[in-house]
């Protein structure tokens, strides 16, 4: 085996950076904005991307190490916006929504490749699909909304219907995601789903 | 990439990163601590003030303010619509006192300075584990990848052009991650040579 789960392997480093410089590039699609300050971007799925294709721990290594690139005040998310600034905007709870939605997505993609392993069709398909759903849109939005309520006020209802509008995107993300898995799978035998 | 960081200097400039930094997080705190309406508008205000002090550098990140006003006008129209028009001043106020502080520093202070601060108190961790250096490594790697990265989409998307005369939208995304992934995978043998595993 020539990649251990750490951060401390330089192995490991370069595919750290290569997926948060993926989160990055997702943002230099141009952004939709929505009211209450949250945009809808591409960044998402570079999030689900994470969470499929390295496993929950390079998954949390790798957005964390984007997020803080962006406090240090490298324009990296939609738009251009970076710096301390967003972490006190509306859309904050999602960044901390990113981080843990990347590693709950891990986290179902590792326990779906260790239950079928050989799995490459359609079973890979639906896995992927799952496990974005449930980290990038059931566990971000949690947080997401959590995060409305405290910077902008608003009861949970208004949080959840503010943001209804996403979740029909959000499934195409999904959808995208899925493929995209795939397709790593297809060109990339050697890829392992299942790790740390 | 543009980066933030105004190279017209201003007299916040001059002040150190690290000094900047706390600053911002205890004015921040105080931010969130303010909750009626009088003292968040004169402390909106004399923040304001701040940045309009520096000057020309400071009015060319408008784009990053204007989405903030924005959400701050929404947020405030909201709660006037439920009829708690005071809720929604004082939270669209500390929003962008906030982020006009944080903008504040992003704008005056090189990203290589708030790195070494960043490193600096992180160091202690060193004892506990905590790479420090490939943190800083890990973000000056995703910075060249990001560039990289952007390059490859436009030789794909040009090479599809060609063929096709459209450009490949979407469907270049499968493509470009596997030649991402082979990438990171040279740069990782590299590194490892270089290094060690």
């Amino acid at each position: 085996m020539t990649t251990t789960g750490t951060m401390t392997s330089t192995r490991t480093l370069s595919y750290i950076a290569l997926f948060a410089a993926v989160i990055a590039v997702f943002g230099l699609i141009p952004k939709i904005d929505l009211p209450f300050g949250v945009p809808i971007t591409l960044q998402s799925l570079g999030i689900m991307l994470v969470g499929c294709l390295l496993g929950p721990k390079r998954a949390f290594y790798t957005v964390g190490l984007f997020l803080l690139a962006v406090a240090l005040g490298l324009p990296l998310l939609a738009g251009g916006r970076g710096g301390l600034g967003v972490f006190v905007a509306p859309s904050a709870g999602f960044l901390l929504g990113w981080w843990i939605g990347a590693v709950v997505c891990g986290l179902c993609m590792r326990q779906f490749m260790r239950r079928m392993p050989e799995a490459k069709g359609k079973g890979l398909l639906i896995a992927a699909f799952l496990s974005s759903a449930i980290g990038g849109i059931a566990a971000m939005y949690l947080f997401g909304i959590l995060g409305l309520m405290l910077a902008a006020h608003l009861t949970l209802t208004q949080a959840a219907l503010a943001v209804l509008a996403f979740i029909p995107g959000d499934l195409v993300k999904c959808a995208i995601c899925a493929v995209l898995v795939q397709s790593v799978v297809r060109g990339m035998p050697s890829w392992r789903l299942d790790r740390d | 990439m543009r980066s933030l960081y105004a190279t017209r200097r201003t007299w916040l400039h001059g002040v150190p990163a690290w000094l900047k930094l706390v600053v911002l997080s205890l004015a921040g705190t105080a931010l969130m601590l303010l909750g009626t309406l009088l003292p968040l508008a004169v402390a909106t205000t004399i923040v304001l003030a701040l940045f309009i002090s520096l000057g020309p550098a400071g009015w060319r990140q408008w784009r990053m303010l204007r989405g903030l006003l924005i959400a701050s006008a929404l947020i405030a129209g909201f709660h006037w619509l439920v009829g708690d028009p005071v809720v929604g001043i004082v939270s669209a106020l500390r929003i962008m006192a906030a982020s006009m502080l944080a903008l504040m520093l992003t704008i005056t202070t090189r990203f290589d300075d708030l790195l070494a601060v960043l490193e600096y108190t992180l160091s202690p961790l060193r004892r506990c584990g905590v790479p420090v250096e490939r943190i800083a490594l890990g973000i000056g790697l995703t910075l060249r990848f990001a560039e990289n990265f952007y390059a490859q989409w436009q030789r794909l998307d040009d090479a599809h052009r060609a063929r096709t005369g459209r450009g490949g939208g979407l469907r270049l995304l499968a493509p470009l991650a596997i030649r991402a992934l082979q990438t990171a995978e040279r740069v990782a043998d590299a590194l490892a040579t270089r290094l060690g595993g």
